[in-house]
């Protein structure tokens, strides 16, 4: 009756892994490879839109990456430098300027609601004044390239030497939402690193490039 | 000429080679009985299973899910990963030392000297590198106490501001108790809150007082004031019973000087003398050129007769009295007094002892060689000591009498680190309102009916001024952790006026430091400038120092240790001297709650988390005491106390030493220091503290707190208390086994004599010889990194071993792990005996992976997790390491660390004190020294950034950077300019362990002492 027991048990729990290897079949990756995550933010900001079609430089908001080995969040004033004018998708805005004018009144206002989200972090209300009900709060993103503890990757050596932010964080421009592009293994670092000067640094500025190990594991 | 030999501990001195019936190496946690390991194959089958399921699950999870928290606004200089530092003054203890402050991302980290500082010229000692470790203390107090109980800021400064107003109307009186304040915002502060009383009095004392020593100077002086002292100045300096180099006064600033002074620069080559007599073996002691082992009676002796012969030959008119007899050969003294007189107006005579005759005889021996305005500065004193014994008794005699309505104690814990506690207690019970400004729970807060919690150091606004003329500021560079408020804050609040302390503090710089600033300016641009570099120099009223007055010296009081029976016999079990001393690192105890300190090992005696009767081996052996036989020691007062023995070479038989600052408050938390496992014991046992507390012993009747005592019996109480000593494994020596003949010993250390020096400046020093090797060599082509340690500069005070503690986040292993031989510390200071005329010379070597180019820890690491860099760096990598510990068992030089349990913990608020740039090690992986690569390649990527070259110096390790004596140079070989390639062509440069061609980058520089027929040095190797 036991040994039963034991082989029902063991059968559902094969079954069970069965199906799930065969659901993530397509995505299996070794353990701490999280190639292609891409969490959701908790403000549906798009690369596609700044990075993409407004060309917004990536160092003006990440300008951590040219001065240190992080290149750094914006803080929530730095987005505040465009949109305290824009609040709203212009289409909206123009599609309300038109009802407006038709209806013989003053356009409303528009604010995104995701852009409400940044206002309300920084206390501030839909006129972008203070609104004393609300606490300031900063906006926790979610982190999407995370690197082991024991590995200090530093931005400054890269973007110096010239390396596009695209050669590892793959074509941004046309994300809507940002997504671990390469595998961020060591093989990965290495296929560079032991790569030609050239290919390690298209912008010439390339001087040395080295494999010891206490370059990234201290 | 013999080799010296060099030993370091009792049973190293008999047998030369390490014990063999030792095992070399630290053991493997045994596996206790009853856990059973055998794996039967069902089970291992099981365990299989579970694993491959559980990576196979762990593979088809989303990623990880951190957060990522930008702030509002950035601030402009703050670049998040980027550490910013800022200028502040260290407040561990009123030396007042220059320190920078790390900070990443709005955490305070680290701190190092400032360079520019003109006290502490870029070092910062032990005390101060623990001190961010303090700041994250989960026991500090996070809001005020009312009776024992948290309250509210408001109503505690209502209950106090009533209290204090009835005070005012019946005019009772008010004290305040507090240590040597340097602020002078808050001394001002202070001064005008007791105005607001008939009666308020501010009484201000020091732990290790040096009180006689400002007494004496305002009787010849008629100023009662500490000098500054000069030892960069100094050529000869003869000093007694003073611990300058470890604990006495400011002993970073007398490191520098001292260093300045040993520099071997010149033709020929110069450096200072140094004389010293003392009972026991200090710091200092271990440094000098001479050292004369007598009691404490006898070293005052000693100073008496050597400053009647120099003012006899000044000429001066000195009363002589009934001295006692010259304790040494009066010929040997009169020699010591011609090297002084030949160093007229550039020599030091300092004493330790808080006894006014002794001090008047220091002072009389430095008027008679006019050192004072040269070595010793009078017009522009030091403030570092400015506690009265006299007041201090006065006070005690008031409170036990009743009479005080209100004592504040400030930065003061009189209930534990003063004479008489017990008294001190009873006093506190027995006042009505007791205030303590203390930031955890110490004896005294416990006490008092009120706490009112100031911030810690680095969260604070404050000012000081330790020296006449040189002004320095702190910064706050976190915000408070807790709701403290600064005692400044505090004060003003209960005067009705509750202002900010930084307010406060430049009202008080515009009205009174402003005024003497050099240079031009508004006060903003001051201020500013100040608070930016850390420090300002400003000038100094004209001295109301008087001319010396010889009538100042009385014929010899007999001192209060003196008046006890004299004992024929001194190392008698009965009429032992007890000399009470501060230990390097704890003081006078105010951070024994710090584990850093705790764990660093004494530099001297290499004992860790204890206190203990130190006895010569020759008093023990007298005596019947091994290492760890408990005693009981009674003073004549009474008091009593029973202790562990330890054996010290190169103390006074008739001398019993024993450290101050132990079995406080608040260190029952240690018992879990280390890991827990089977046959773990804790540091300290259940309800017990971390030694015990000395203070009850101190004497104090009358005159200074005395801390030297007379007529102490000791007796045997047959327990036993083990010791956990550093210096009892990791040796370099040969083993028997492998020595070529019996008795064969390696040349770890290396030293010579002066004159042999000039005569030779590779004297002492031996060529290495050139070595076939079996590997091809290493080519370096960009940077090569090496680094030298000049022995003759290192002092041992183990600054670099808490600032590596702090750089690289090195675990604190408890005292058990130790005694199992199993302590973390990356950078050890190997402390050397050597026999010599029936005295102890000692010399101290850092001790560090040497990185070498031939290294034998990567050649048997079987999974290429240690490896040789192209920059010449042995590197670690943890991720790679599987735990074997071939390459620790194959290191010559036992700088490989194990992890063998987990000892960092989640969830800690100390863990806020780890360096983000370096990685926290786990259980199972072995570690060692980097060259603090964090830095190297911090540095490398700066210059990269920038555009420019390194430059030599601007790569300084945790180690070097913080050293105050400047013994340690770091620097790339490659670089023919750079400091370190310079050392490398030097004629004291040698190589430890060279002979075995493992071609270490690391090299030191022969001990040069100044002292003819040194009987040093390998010529014959």
């Amino acid at each position: 009756m036991i040994k039963g027991k034991h082989i029902t048990v063991f059968l559902l729990v094969a079954v069970a892994l069965s199906l799930l290897l065969a659901f993530s079949a397509g995505e299996f990756r070794l353990p701490g490879n999280d190639q292609g995550y891409e969490p959701p933010q908790p403000i549906a900001f798009s690369h596609r839109l700044h990075a993409g079609e407004l060309e917004v430089p990536c160092l003006y908001c990440h300008s951590g990456a040219r001065k240190s080995r992080n290149a750094g969040i914006p803080p929530a004033q730095l987005c505040m430098n465009c949109h305290k004018s824009v609040q709203a998708p212009f289409a909206q805005v123009r599609a309300e300027a038109a009802a407006a004018e038709k209806e013989k009144r003053k356009p409303g206002k528009i604010v995104s609601p995701e852009l409400r989200k940044l206002y309300t972090a920084l206390g501030l209300d839909d006129s972008l004044s203070k609104d004393p009900s609300v606490t300031p709060a900063p906006v926790a993103w979610r982190r999407v390239h995370n690197l082991p503890d024991f590995v200090y990757f530093d931005h400054r050596p890269h973007t110096g030497a010239g390396v596009a932010c695209q050669a590892c964080h793959g074509p941004v421009e046309a994300m809507e939402r940002v997504r671990q592009h390469s595998t961020l293994t060591m093989g990965w670092c290495l296929d560079c690193h032991r790569g030609t000067p050239a290919a390690a640094a298209p912008g010439g500025g390339h001087s040395h490039v080295t494999t010891d190990c206490s370059r990234c594991h201290y | 000429m013999k080799n010296k030999r060099y030993w370091r501990g009792l049973s190293e001195r008999e047998n030369p080679q390490p014990d063999t019936a030792q095992p070399e190496f630290a053991e493997p946690p045994a596996v206790d009985e009853g856990f059973d390991i055998s794996l039967s194959r069902r089970s291992f089958l099981k365990a299989a299973g579970f694993s491959l399921g559980g990576v196979l699950l762990s593979s088809c999870g989303r990623g990880p899910v951190g957060e990522v928290i930008s702030s509002l606004a950035q601030p402009e200089e703050l670049v998040p990963g980027r550490a910013v530092w800022y200028s502040s003054t260290c407040a561990g203890c009123a030396a007042g030392c220059g320190a920078l402050v790390k900070n990443r991302d709005s955490r305070p980290l680290k701190l190092e000297g400032i360079p520019e500082h003109p006290l502490s010229r870029g070092g910062l000692c032990a005390v101060g590198q623990a001190s961010v470790l303090g700041l994250y203390d989960d026991h500090r107090l996070r809001a005020p106490l009312s009776a024992g109980k948290p309250c509210s800021w408001e109503a505690l400064d209502a209950e106090i501001i009533r209290e204090l107003d009835a005070i005012s109307r019946k005019g009772g009186s008010v004290r305040v108790l507090a240590r040597t304040i340097t602020s002078p915002t808050l001394k001002a502060a202070l001064e005008s809150f007791l105005r607001r009383f008939r009666d308020g009095r501010l009484v201000v004392y020091d732990p290790l007082s040096c009180s006689a020593l400002l007494d004496a100077h305002q009787s010849a002086f008629g100023l009662r004031a500490l000098p500054r002292l000069h030892f960069e100045r100094a050529g000869v300096i003869a000093g007694f019973d003073a611990d300058f180099l470890g604990t006495w006064i400011s002993p970073v600033e007398y490191a520098a000087g001292y260093r300045a002074g040993r520099t071997l620069e010149g033709k020929p080559a110069r450096q200072s003398r140094h004389i010293h007599f003392e009972p026991r073996m200090s710091l200092t002691g271990a440094n000098a050129d001479e050292r004369i082992v007598l009691g404490a009676r006898e070293v005052a002796a000693a100073l008496a007769h050597l400053a009647l012969d120099l003012a006899r030959r000044a000429g001066l008119p000195a009363a002589s009295g009934a001295l006692p007899a010259c304790p040494i050969d009066a010929g040997r003294l009169r020699g010591f007094a011609d090297e002084l007189w030949a160093a007229r107006g550039h020599s030091l005579v300092v004493t330790g002892a808080n006894e006014l005759s002794a001090q008047l005889y220091a002072a009389l021996a430095n008027s008679a060689l006019g050192n004072y305005s040269h070595t010793l500065d009078l017009d522009r004193p030091s403030f570092q000591r400015q506690g009265d014994d006299g007041a201090l008794q006065s006070l005690l005699a008031e409170l036990s009498a009743g009479r005080v309505d209100a004592l504040f104690t400030l930065d003061a814990n009189p209930a534990a680190e003063l004479p008489r506690p017990g008294a001190w207690r009873k006093a506190l019970e027995g006042t009505p309102l007791v205030v303590s400004f203390a930031g955890r729970v110490d004896e005294t807060s416990a006490l008092a009916r009120f706490t009112a919690p100031d911030h810690h150091p680095l969260e604070a606004w404050a000012d000081y001024e330790p020296v006449a003329g040189l002004v320095s500021t702190a910064q706050p560079v976190i915000r408070p952790l807790g709701d403290t408020r600064p005692a400044l804050e505090s004060l003003s609040a209960w005067t009705g006026n509750r202002r900010p302390a930084l307010d406060l503090i430049r009202d008080h710089w515009r009205g009174n430091i402003y005024p003497r600033r050099k240079g031009a300016g508004s006060f903003e641009d001051f201020w500013t400038s100040t608070v930016h570099d850390g420090f300002a120099e400003i000038s100094v009223p004209a001295g109301r120092a008087g001319a010396f007055r010889p009538s100042a010296i009385r014929p010899a009081a007999p001192p209060s240790a003196a008046a006890q029976p004299h004992q024929e016999s001194p190392a008698a079990a009965s009429g032992l001297q007890l000399a009470l001393y501060a230990k390097t690192g704890l003081l006078d105890g105010r951070f024994s709650d710090n584990p850093w300190l705790q764990e660093l090992p004494d530099p001297v005696t290499k004992i860790v988390w204890d206190n203990y009767a130190s006895f010569s081996p020759d008093a023990a052996s007298r005596l019947g005491l091994a290492q760890g036989d408990v005693v009981r020691l009674s003073a004549p007062s009474g008091a009593h106390l029973e202790l562990p023995a330890h054996i010290q070479p190169g103390q006074h038989d008739g001398t019993v030493a024993v450290a101050l600052g132990y079995g406080r408050l608040g260190t029952e938390r240690f018992a879990d220091a280390g890991p827990r496992w089977l046959q773990g014991r804790p540091t300290v046992a259940p309800g017990m503290r971390v030694g015990k507390n000395a203070a009850e012993l101190l004497a104090f009747d009358g005159g200074p707190i005395s801390f030297d005592i007379g007529g102490v019996s000791v007796s045997k109480t047959g327990a036993r208390h083990e010791l956990s000593c550093t210096q009892e494994y990791h040796s370099l020596q040969l083993p028997e086994r492998l020595a070529s003949e019996p008795g064969e010993t390696r040349d770890i250390v290396r030293e010579t004599g002066i004159e042999e020096y000039r005569r030779d400046p590779s004297a002492g020093n031996k060529q290495e010889h050139g070595h076939e090797s079996l590997w091809p060599e290493h080519v370096y082509e960009g940077h090569r990194w090496g680094m030298a340690v000049d022995l003759s500069a290192c002092t041992g005070c183990s600054a670099c071993v808490v600032a590596c503690q702090s750089e690289n986040n090195v675990p604190v292993v408890g005292k058990d792990e130790v005694g199992r031989r199993r302590d973390m510390a990356w950078l050890r200071i190997d402390r050397y005996y050597a026999d010599r005329d029936g005295g102890t010379d000692v010399v101290f070597q850092p001790m560090l992976c040497q990185h070498c180019a031939n290294a034998p820890c990567e050649t048997v690491c079987p999974v290429l997790a240690t490896m040789h860099s192209a920059e010449g760096l042995n590197q670690q990598i943890y991720n790679r390491c599987v735990g074997t510990r071939y390459c620790a068992n194959n290191c010559p030089y036992k700088a490989r660390r194990f992890n063998w349990f987990q000892y960092q913990k989640e969830g800690r608020l100390s863990n806020l004190a780890l360096n983000p740039d370096v990685t926290v090690r786990m259980r199972g992986v072995m570690e060692k020294c980097t060259f603090c690569v964090q830095r190297i390649q911090e540095a490398k990527f700066e210059a990269k950034r920038l555009g420019r070259p390194l430059q030599d110096g601007e790569i300084r390790p945790a180690c070097a950077q913080s050293c105050p004596s400047q013994a340690i140079v770091f620097g790339d070989v490659n670089d023919p300019g750079s400091r370190i390639s310079r050392l490398r062509k030097d004629p004291r440069h040698y190589r430890v362990l060279a002979e075995l061609n493992v071609q270490p980058s690391v090299g030191y520089l022969v001990k040069v002492r100044s002292r003819a027929g040194n009987g040093g040095g390998s010529e014959h190797g």
